[in-house]
Formats: structure tokens, sequence, C-alpha cells
């Protein structure tokens, strides 16, 4: 038998009607898994499987090791078993989505970005979890960090650890040319011209400029330096633009034709910018906390020359310090089997003993407040740690499930005006109508 | 057998069986037992065809027409609709991403089309070390898109890439290759056209060996220049294997994702997206389902269409080609 129109039109009819038959399969009512059940902890012995990538201690263990042997400790019959994550946030966030949304009952806990639980929410792919804590239980956390948590008024993830943005500078150089540590960007792009004239360095300051979620963070955070936002409270109406929108995109465009800002840094990610800084080429780094280890780590060509400072602010803003809201926390699977145990794994990290530990082996800044603002943490050697407390967190709007188009809008235009393709009013302007079509979901 | 029958694995071993069957006469009987037995032999594959290609694509062409939401008991389509459909075809975003898709297949396959030739034909005419060349020169078609894209991410580096300090010799500002439009789109062409140049090469040179060498005399003997004889005698010759060689350059150009993924994640701000990075941001980055689904089952019906063009264009090159190869079989 050949292969003819009919016998191709009947496999497709087949198919089709299968592939019908299997969207349908999934079209009863959408409930969320009974965690009445979970709110009583681990029923018996259950061996837990947890998401989560390598965590390096200052000893240079494993960090996820220590913690599972705390656990251990409280819950001898449960045991956990780790699965790599992938490195990169968004091919993390590609395998888990598709496993969960197929109702994979594995990875039974999973670290997700802080910037995910509005989507993964909207998606049935996370637990909702005031049913299993006790009401006061979010106070003990930063309330930008359980805002992000959110979505509809129900918390989707345990907080973890805390990455914040902080400014890093080269302290010889600065003593060198007798220059004071910015408190403003206009001091910083002054003190760049100056160690620039002097051959001390190629260039100014470098940040996150590729167009890609870590963009987003440096605009959100240079809007908040000018007064503004890219949503309102409610997430639903565009802020993003007018002056503050204006001064922020301006003097990056102004940083950038200058100069301070190196056109190269239109590919930075994370990793480029901080190669860039320890290279010894620059002389300020807008980075997350973390890179302190990178900087400070024995082989570091600038380690005992690099200082760290809150972020500056704008001349006459409101506020200097700001500084986005990053981070990771922990997912419960709702088709976790053992979501008693689950729940008991994620919250125990979350919680004093673990942050405590986490605080005191490793460079990650713990997530619970009265840690972080403790005397023990402002001692701190490290310094991102020493000044986690004065940092004023600037969430991403994340709590709209739409939360990734929203982004993909700014870090597309903002690029453009790094490379200097765009006027900064034209990106705002573009930057703002695509915000509006991905919140009333006419974009793609 | 025709070119435009084979379709799929299993419809090609299908058609083989007929086609067997035929050359034979078998009596009636004998022939729907032979063909009983092939679908016997190939039902397992057909099955795996089945399950891993069809139902996938059916799928996805029929989530493309709903509105589909993930719920804690599976996904739930809320509405059947156009809109993905409206919504795309009204989006700038996708019509950068088509223009492009198709200025980019265009240019990578044209270029790949002449260097290939150029050294599929140095390399026939080579005495010596022809197979080591050979070897050599697969290199680059063997390595990996992921890790080639890696590397040539380095060496486009703005801070440290050889290419930066390459023109960093003659300008005084050397270019950011990767941070603006024309030359991230060129560094990811010429990463792509250094990479598949060999498969088109090779390709080209199993067509040219098979031109046979009285052709060649017969061309000088009537006065022929290289160039002359290049143009009447080879290049007519070659024009069944460049159809296949474009064929497959065009639908691996047209699905590009590895590199831009790897090299430029589709930037500087949206430069170098195309329509598979598109779709792969839609579904995996915006868990936009439907939206996704649209967006591949467009680009599908989109190469589909291009290909079908193609084949009709080219048919009497395609069966040529293939009508030789079944010679050469008929002769071995």
């Amino acid at each position: 038998m050949a292969l003819t129109r009919r016998s191709l039109l009947t496999t497709a009819a087949g198919a089709a009607g299968t592939a019908l038959a299997a969207t349908a399969c999934g079209a009863g009512p959408g409930g969320a898994p009974d965690l009445e059940a979970a709110a009583h902890g681990p029923a018996g012995p259950a061996t837990l499987r947890w998401w989560s990538f390598a965590m390096a201690t200052h000893e240079g263990g494993d960090l996820r090791t220590d913690l599972i042997r705390a656990f251990r400790e409280l819950h001898p019959d449960i045991e956990v078993e780790i699965v790599n994550a992938p490195a990169v946030t968004d091919i993390s966030r590609t395998v888990l989505s598709t496993a969960l949304v197929s109702g994979a009952a594995t990875p039974d806990v999973y670290m997700g970005d802080v910037a995910w639980p509005g989507q993964f929410a909207y998606n049935a792919l996370a637990t909702p979890l005031s049913p299993v804590v006790p009401g006061d239980y979010w106070r003990a956390y930063p309330e930008e960090v359980i805002t992000a948590l959110s979505w509809e008024g129900d918390v989707y993830a345990f907080p973890f650890f805390g990455d914040q943005a902080f400014l890093f500078y080269r302290a010889d150089l600065l003593e060198r040319h007798r220059i004071e540590v910015p408190r403003t960007w206009e001091e910083v792009a002054e003190a760049a011209a100056r160690v620039r004239r002097a051959g001390g360095a190629e260039t100014g300051l470098v940040l996150q400029g590729a167009a890609y979620e870590g963009l987003t963070a440096n605009v959100a955070e240079f809007v908040a330096d000018a007064g503004g936002g890219i949503l309102d409270a409610d997430g639903t109406e565009v802020t993003f633009g007018g002056r503050a929108g204006e001064r922020a995109l301006g003097w990056l465009a102004g940083a950038a034709e200058s100069g301070v800002l190196p056109r190269a840094a239109a590919t930075f990610r994370e990793q480029e910018a901080t190669d860039a800084f320890t290279g010894g080429g620059a002389l300020f780094l807008r980075n997350w906390s973390y890179v302190w280890g990178v900087v400070d780590a024995p082989d570091s060509p600038v380690r005992g020359r690099v200082g760290v400072a809150v972020r500056p602010g704008f001349e006459g803003g409101p506020a200097r310090g700001h500084g986005c809201l990053g981070g990771w926390c922990n997912f419960v699977n709702p088709h976790g089997r053992n979501l008693g145990a689950a729940v008991a794994f994620a919250r125990f990290c979350a919680e004093e003993e673990a942050q405590a530990l986490m605080m005191r082996t490793s460079a990650y800044l713990p997530a619970l407040t009265s840690l972080r603002e403790s005397a023990e943490a402002r001692a701190s050697r490290t310094p991102t740690l020493a000044l986690a407390g004065e940092v004023r967190l600037v969430p991403r709007p994340t709590q709209t499930p739409r939360y990734p188009q929203v982004s993909k809008a700014i870090y597309t235009r903002v690029n453009t005006v790094l490379n200097g393709r765009t006027a900064p009013g034209d990106a705002l302007a573009a930057a703002r109508s695509e915000i509006a079509d991905a919140l009333a979901g006419r974009s793609l | 057998m025709s070119f435009r029958g084979t379709t799929g694995a299993a419809a090609g071993a299908t058609a083989a069986a007929g086609a067997v069957a035929r050359g034979r006469r078998a009596p009636r009987g004998l022939r729907e037992r032979r063909a009983r037995t092939g679908w016997r032999y190939t039902a397992p594959a057909l099955i795996v065809v089945g399950a891993v290609t069809v139902f996938p694509v059916v799928y996805s062409i029929v989530i493309s027409f709903a509105r589909v939401r993930p719920t804690y008991d599976g996904l739930r389509v809320e509405e059947w609709t156009l809109a993905n459909y409206t919504t795309m075809f009204a989006s700038q975003a996708w019509l950068d991403a088509l223009v492009f898709t198709v200025g980019y297949t265009l240019v990578t396959v044209a270029v790949e089309l002449v260097l290939g030739i150029a050294v599929a034909v140095l390399l026939e005419r080579l005495e010596v070390a022809r197979g080591w060349l050979l070897a050599l020169l697969l290199i680059p078609w063997s390595l990996i898109t992921v890790v080639s894209a890696q590397l040539w991410g380095y060496l486009y580096n703005a801070t440290y890439g050889a290419v930066t300090w390459f023109f960093g010799l003659f300008l005084s500002e050397p270019p950011v290759i990767l941070g603006t439009p024309a030359p991230a789109i060129t560094g990811m062409a010429v990463a792509d056209i250094w990479k598949t140049t060999p498969f088109v090469a090779v390709i080209v040179l199993a067509g040219l060996v098979r031109v046979p060498r009285e052709r060649y005399e017969a061309a000088e003997v009537d006065g022929a220049g290289a160039w002359t004889a290049f143009r009447h005698v080879v290049l007519p010759a070659l024009r069944p294997v460049i159809a296949v060689a474009v064929l497959f350059r065009v639908l691996q150009a047209f699905g590009i994702f590895d590199l831009p993924f790897v090299l430029t994640q589709g930037g500087p701000g949206t430069a170098t997206q195309s329509l598979a990075v598109l779709g792969h941001k839609s579904l995996f980055q915006d868990l936009d389902f439907g939206m996704g689904a649209a967006v591949s089952s467009a680009t599908g019906v989109l190469v589909l269409g291009c290909c079908l063009l193609f084949l009709r264009l080219f048919r009497s090159q395609v069966d040529e080609n293939a009508e030789g190869g079944r010679n050469a079989e008929g002769a071995a």
C-alpha cells in the first residue's frame, strides 16, 4: 500500500482526534492539591528529591549537604536527594515547567527564582502555602520578599536566600585619585571621567546590559533611584516612563555616549560584567551580592582592592541605596506524593536554624529579617552581608503572570539605548506600549 | 519512486516495498501477502514515529487554536479561538522574526552554496591528501552547535575576544560585535557558514565524482576554457545534488534555534530573534502554550510551503538524482 492523499488525511484526522481527546482529558475543574494532611507535617518515612544548584560554603563544601544533614537530625526517616538544576535560570524554568505541567511528581521541592511565583502560581505549577503555616508566619521576612512570592493573596514559595544589588568599586583607584566613594550617579560619572583621563581605568561602570532579565533588574533600580516604578501596586497599569523613566534612561544613554559605560555593556550578563571588573578594566561594577565571593577570591586579580557600597542615587532624587530584590526560594511541587515531608523540608530551609547555618558558613544572604538585621550580620567580614539591612529592596512587578513579557518589553528596548541605536524617549514610548499590550494579553 | 512520496521514514519503507512488488509483477495474492508482511515489519517504527512525531505535531496545531491554561489537573482549554493567530500576525515581533529568518536563510544558504561548490571543486582536483583534508573540513560540521556557538561567543567577546582585538588593530573603536545589530547578524551568519559549508561541500563532492571524465575531455576538445567547461558541463550535472543540498540547508536554516539561543539570545534588542527563538520564548519563558504552538505551527506551514514550491521547481533535478542513485545501486 503506497502513501496516498487519502491515507495521509486519515492519519492526520486520527491524530487530531487523539490530540483533541487528550486536551479534553485535562478539562476538569482545576483544584489545588489537598494540603490538609500536609499541614500536620510528614506522614511517615519518605524520600524527597530537591531540585537545587550547588551552594559553595566558605570551607569549599556544599551548603546543601549541610542543610540536609541538619534537617535529617529532626526528621531521620525523611531522605533528601539532590537533583542538580541547570545553572542558567531560564533553562531551569523550561525544564521544570514542562515537567510540572505534565503532572510530574518529582522534584518534590524545587529552588526557583523570586521572579517566578506570579507566573508559576497562575499556571498551577506551585503549591499555595498559607494553609500549611500559621497566619503570622510570613511576618518574619521582609515585606518586599513576601510580596514577590505572592499571587492573588496567597504565598507560593518559602524564602530561601537573598540576592541584592550593590556597587562594587576599586578602592585603590579611588584612593589614588583622592575620590570619595560616590553617593550619586552624577558623582559616579565624574569619578569615572577623572580616573579614565588619568589613565587609571579603561572604563567607568560595568553592569548587566544584554537583552535579558538582568537588564530589567538594573532598569527597575535606576527608575526607583529617580523616584518611579514600572507598574502600579496592582500590577495593572504601566507607570514606567514620565520624568523618572526619562531621567533613568537619559543617564544610561549619556553614560554610554560618554564612555562612562562601555558600549560592550550592551552584551554583558553577570559573568561578563564581573570579568571586566576583575580584569582591572573598570572602576565600578553593579552586581549581585554573591559576586563578593568572586572579586575577593584568592585567585582574583583585584583581591584586597575592592570596596562595596549600596548603590548610589540621583542628585536630588528620593533616596540612595536601592537594590533589586533577587534571590531564590523553595517551591513545593503540587503533584508531589509526599506533600507533608516536602513542606517540612522547604519550611526548614526558610527558618532560623538553616538560615543561621547559611549566614555563618556561606556568602548567601539569609532571608529572615531577624538575621539580616542582626548585630552578627552587621559585624560580618562579608561586606554584602554587613550592608544587607541598609538596602532599599526594589521588587520587580513579578506578581503579574505576564511578567516575562513585561520584562521582555523593557530589556529589548533599553538594550537598544545602551548600544546607541535608540533615543531614551523613543525606547520609553515603545516599551510602555509593549508593556500595555503584554498586560492586555495582546503581546507575543 | 517519486521523491515527493517520501515524506517520512515509514512512508519511504512502504513505498519502497510497493515499488519492489510492482517491479517484479508478482501475482495479486503474493503482492498482498508481501504488503501485509511489510506492514508488520514497519509497524513498530510507525508506532514510534506516530507517538513522537505525528501526535505532537498535530497536538501543537490543535492547541494553537485555543487559549490554554495549565491547571492542577493538566492543560485546560479555556476557549477555542483564532486569537493566537490574529495577535501573532499583528505583532511586530513576529514580523521582525519572519523577516530576519527569511533573510538569514537566503543569505547563509547562498553563501554556503557558492563556498561549498568551490571547496568541492578544489577537493576533487586534489591528487594527494584529499582524505585528510576532507576529514579536517568535517570538523566544524561535526561539532555540536551549542559548543561551536560558545566558541564563537568567546571570539566575538567585546572585552577579550580575538575578533574584537583584530578589528582594534585597524579601528580606533572596534565594533561591539554582538551588541550592535548588523555586526551581530553578520557574526552569527559567519559562524553558521563556517559550520555548514562542509556539509554542502561533501554533498557536492559526491555529485562531482560522478560526472564522467569524458565530458570534461569532450569540452576540452571543443576548445572550452575552464570556466566555460564548469558552467556548461559541470554545473548542469551538479544541479540534482545542489537541489538536495539547498533543500536540506533551507529546512535547517529556517528552523535555526541553537546558534542564536547560545550566541546572542536573540539580541541585541531583537535583531537576531529567529522564528524558532520567538516560539521558544513564548512557550517556555511566557508559558503561553497556545501562542507558542501558533508560532511553531505557522513556521511549520511556511517551511512546508517553501519546500513544496522548491520541489515543484526542481522536480526534474531531484527525480533525476533519485533515479541516478537507484541506477547506481542497481549497477552495484
